[in-house]
Parts: structure tokens; C-alpha cells; sequence
């Protein structure tokens, strides 16, 4: 036991707990002009709750992360459901797969900064609207938003949203559905009572994901994001380059591991409970 | 099968969304062969100009190797340090076994500027200077939690019943690994490497905070956008998706057509 116990255990103490103690070791002290000096204060916690901006741009990531991971399952669960129903087996279904793994693989930073030429003022949608002469003036909405910024993110996280809620899908045999068929259910009934209860975890699984990608985001802020829209990865990073503040971004860090090990937990603990043993 | 709901809607809607997911990288592609210095219209003509460009681009292709580089250290730090861990928390009982397991799995939803922001610090304690070794210890650690859950998944579905026999008949505890669970987690740990890979070498989080003189092509890629955005960004990205294609053929015929025997599900109530 200790053989395969030991090795795992070592790498993530030497490279997440005690990374985790420095930061912590980091946000109890401050930083006077560019040096910093050890103390033990907990004022860059009270300065991250009680100081604008801290508090408030990581509840707006928070909500962006949720806005994501709605849009995502919303798109996802279609295009998982013909993949695990209607796909013929074989080298269609295969095929299918790989379309959706393939926009996944496509470079981040690209797939964001084709949005940028798709919606900006000389992007492709207000050429087409001008040169047909629907407008007469490119629309500005479009881009350096909020708008664009969940666009974009649910674009990129929504092949997760797929994989995660296909791998539920999958599991569903066919007897199930037949046996039910047999037994008088309509369509939808199958549906409701049978095929969405089971894909729920999956849709839970896939949305903690999305969340937590798009609430730690900083490329769609930056690249299609307006002044506005900075997320809180955006301000971790200004706070260690520009404002050379490592103290505050160290106590945020902590603030969102331990946001994160909540979330894990309760995720957990939900996905235990409605996962439909089959 | 019977039918069951509205085949013709459902497949709409699925294809409704896998245009959505299409229609920037189709942008994308087209635009690489560009005539213009523009990534949008107008259009200057079609040009294999800037793929020219990207053949002598020392500093790009340069990151593109830095990139496999970093993503294959990173696959082999999953890889020996994930299965391990994955077999100590499907095989055995241990105190602080679910601490453990809230550990392994936190990357997956710590956003990875926080990662990086966490290693960073560390570094700077033990004097290590950032390189391509600083961003693959990072990332390891990042995706690590990758082979974990996947080979984990796996040796649920498989169970111990097999084990258990080879033991009965004599076998060592090396052999048992080698002849009996190794062949069963052997797709599982395939499908983890391509992900692993494929993440790795499109990281950015953790890899911002952690990059020293050497780009990775992320790092590269967003130094160009945030200067002058030519059509050779597009090309660059054109190539990925296409070796990624090629890539992803390859992970599906060894995730699913090697498998020397099916999986063997352990009865359920």
C-alpha cells in the first residue's frame, strides 16, 4: 500500500500543501513600498471582503462562471443526447466524438480571439450587415462586454459540458428504455422519469466544471472583455506584476481554494446522492 | 431500438450548436489564407504567404517545440505519479484517505492563476529559477488530478475479483500488477495521456505565472495578439487543429479498439 501511497502523497505536499502554507505565510504579513515583511495580521482578508473591488469582481466571476455553466448545459445536453441515442454505433458515432473533441483541442487563445474578429466593429458580422445595408453604422454591442465575454466562455467550455454529460447518457441501455416503451410510457415520459434523472449527475459534473474554468478566467476578460469586465484572475495577476501587492493576492488565493474545497464537497456529496446506479 | 423523442428536432438542435462550435475555427482557417495583413475582411486573395512566414518564424516554431517538450514531462509526471495514487484510493484503506482525495481532485476546479500564484511562492522560497522544468512541475501538478480520475473510474468498473484470483493461483504482487491490472487500466491511462497532452499544451493559467525566458506557444500565441495579430496566428492554429485531428484518430482506435478484453462490470444492486 505504501508503495503506491508514498509517492502521490509526497508530490502533492511538496507541490500543494507547501506551496499553500507559504501562501498563507505570505497573507498574514505586508508589503512596505517593494519589500515584504512577515507579520501576523489578518487585514488583507478583511481588505479582500470589505475593499472594493476584491469582493465585488469575484461575485461577478461567480456569476459569470454561472451564466456559463447554464448556457453550456443548455447547449450541451442536445447534442449529448443525439450522440448517445440517435448516432448509429460504430464510425458514425465515432465520428461524431470527434467532431465535438476537435473544437475542444482547437487553441484557447484563438478560438477566443475568433470571436474578436467575428464581433468586432470591422468583424465579420458588421461587414456583412453593412455591405448588405441592414445598418449603416457597425454595431458596437457586440464586442468589449459582458455580452462577449460569457459568449465566448460558453463557447469554449462547451464541449466539456458535452463529454460530461454523454459519459451519463452512455450508461443507459437499451433494455431500460424498451422495457419502459413496453410497458405503456409515451416519449416523454421515458424521458423525465427515466434519461434525465440519470443524466443528472452528469450535468452537475459538467457544470462545476464550467464554473470553475470560466470564474478563473483571465484570457476572455483581457482579449474580448471591455474595462469593465475584469475577473478576479485579471486583479490576482495586476496585484502580483503592477501593483507588486503579493500579500492581498495571497490571501484571495486562499479565499478561493477554500471556496473551491467547498464547492468540491458539496458537489460531491450532491453527485453521490442522485447518481442512479444502473 | 424504438424511437423515442423528436428525432428531426433534437438533431436540429444538435447541429444548430455544433455549428456554433464550428463557425470560429471554419473564421479561423479561412482567414489564414489571407492575402492581407488582416485576420478579417476585406479579403486580400487567397495565399499560403503567411504559412510561408510561419516556416521561418524561429521564435514560434521554437515554442511549438517547448510546448511538447513541457506537455510530454507533464504526461510522464501523471502518468507515475497519478496511476499510483489512483491505486492506492480504489485499492486500499487509509487514514485521511478522503482529505486526500479532496487534495488530488482541488485542481480541477482551482482556477489556475491561484495554482500558479500558490508554486510561484514556493519557488521563490527554495531559490528555483522559472523554465520550461518550473511550468511542467506546475502543470503536473495541476493535471495530475486527470489520470487520477480516469484510471480511478477505471479499476471501479473492473473491481478486484481478478486480482483476487491471480493471488489465489500464486501470483506476486508484481505480476498480478503487470499480467492482470495493468492490461485492464491500459485504455484508461491511453485516454488520460491524450488529455493530459492536449491540455498541457494549450495551458495558460498556470503557465502565465510560471513562464521564464522560454515561451510555450500559448505564451508566444498571446505576446502576438497583444502586439500585431497577423493572419500567421490563424495558420499556426490552423496546423494544430489539423495535428490534433490526426492525434485524436489515433487516442480513440487505442482507447476503444485494443482492448484485448472487455471490461468486466461488477454486479450492482
Amino acid at each position: 500500500m505504501l508503495f503506491w501511497l508514498a509517492p502521490p502523497i509526497l508530490w502533492f505536499t511538496v507541490f500543494m500543501l507547501v506551496p499553500y502554507a507559504m501562501l498563507f505565510y505570505y497573507s498574514l504579513g505586508s508589503v512596505n513600498y517593494v519589500t515584504f515583511e512577515p507579520g501576523f495580521s489578518a487585514a488583507n482578508f478583511i481588505k479582500v471582503f470589505t475593499t472594493q473591488p476584491y469582493l465585488g469582481v469575484m461575485l461577478k466571476s461567480a456569476k459569470l462562471g454561472l451564466m456559463t455553466a447554464i448556457f453550456t448545459s443548455i447547449l450541451a445536453y442536445p447534442v449529448a443526447f443525439c450522440l448517445a441515442f440517435y448516432a448509429p454505433a460504430g464510425r458514425a458515432k465515432n465520428f461524431l466524438y470527434m467532431l465535438v473533441i476537435v473544437p475542444w483541442w482547437a487553441s484557447y487563445l484563438v478560438k477566443a480571439y475568433a470571436w474578436k474578429t467575428i464581433l468586432g466593429s470591422h468583424g465579420l458580422i458588421n461587414q456583412l450587415l453593412l455591405n448588405t445595408g441592414i445598418i449603416s453604422h457597425p454595431l458596437t454591442f457586440l464586442l468589449y462586454n459582458e455580452f462577449s465575454v460569457a459568449l465566448t466562455l460558453t463557447y469554449i467550455f462547451t464541449p466539456f459540458a458535452i463529454l460530461s454529460i454523454y459519459s451519463q447518457l452512455e450508461r443507459i441501455p437499451v433494455s431500460l428504455i424498451e422495457g419502459a416503451r413496453d410497458l405503456g410510457a409515451t416519449g416523454w415520459q421515458i424521458f423525465y422519469k427515466i434519461v434525465f434523472p440519470i443524466s443528472v449527475p452528469g450535468i452537475l459534473a459538467g457544470a462545476v466544471i464550467t464554473f470553475s474554468l470560466a470564474f478563473g478566467d483571465f484570457i476572455s476578460p483581457a482579449l474580448v472583455g471591455g474595462p469593465n469586465s475584469i475577473m478576479i484572475s485579471n486583479i490576482v495577476i495586476n496585484l502580483l506584476g503592477r501593483a507588486f501587492d503579493w500579500p492581498l493576492a495571497a490571501a484571495i488565493g486562499l479565499v478561493i481554494i477554500g471556496m473551491a474545497t467547498a464547492l468540491i464537497t458539496v458537489a460531491n456529496h450532491i453527485e453521490r446522492r442522485l447518481t442512479v446506479r444502473l | 431500438m424504438h424511437e423515442f423523442g423528436n428525432r428531426k428536432l433534437l438533431w436540429s438542435l444538435a447541429g444548430a450548436v455544433m455549428s456554433f462550435l464550428y463557425a470560429p475555427i471554419v473564421v479561423m482557417m479561412i482567414f489564414s489564407f489571407n492575402g492581407t495583413n488582416y485576420t478579417t475582411l476585406p479579403w486580400g486573395g487567397f495565399s499560403f504567404m503567411w504559412y510561408e512566414k510561419l516556416m521561418t518564424d524561429q521564435a514560434m516554431l521554437s515554442s511549438v517545440g517547448n510546448s511538447v517538450y513541457v506537455a510530454v514531462g507533464v504526461v510522464l509526471l501523471g502518468t507515475l505519479f497519478g496511476v499510483p495514487a489512483a491505486m492506492a484510493l480504489d485499492r486500499y484503506r487509509f487514514p485521511g484517505k478522503e482529505v486526500f482525495r479532496r487534495i488530488v481532485l482541488l485542481p480541477i476546479v482551482l482556477p489556475g492563476v491561484i495554482t500558479g500564484v500558490a508554486l510561484l511562492s514556493f519557488y521563490v522560497l527554495i531559490g528555483f529559477h522559472l523554465s520550461l522544468y518550473t511550468i511542467m512541475l506546475g502543470q503536473g501538478t495541476g493535471l495530475m488530478c486527470i489520470t487520477i480520475t480516469e484510471v480511478f473510474a477505471r479499476l471501479q468498473q473492473t473491481g478486484k475479483s481478478q486480482e483476487e484470483a491471480a493471488f489465489d493461483l500464486g501470483a506476486t504482487q508484481f505480476e498480478v500488477f503487470t499480467k492482470v491490472t495493468l492490461p485492464s487500466i491500459k485504455t484508461a491511462v491511453y485516454g488520460a495521456v491524450l488529455i493530459t497532452f492536449s491540455i498541457s499544451f494549450d495551458e495558460i493559467a498556470v503557465t502565465y505565472l510560471l513562464t521564464g525566458r522560454q515561451n510555450t506557444l500559448p505564451m508566444q500565441l498571446w505576446s502576438m495578439l497583444r502586439r500585431e495579430a497577423t493572419p500567421e496566428i490563424n495558420a499556426i492554429a490552423t496546423l494544430v487543429v489539423l495535428a490534433s485531428i490526426v492525434l485524436i484518430t489515433i487516442g480513440i482506435r487505442l482507447s476503444r479498439g485494443t482492448s484485448s478484453h472487455p471490461p468486466i462490470r461488477e454486479e450492482s444492486v
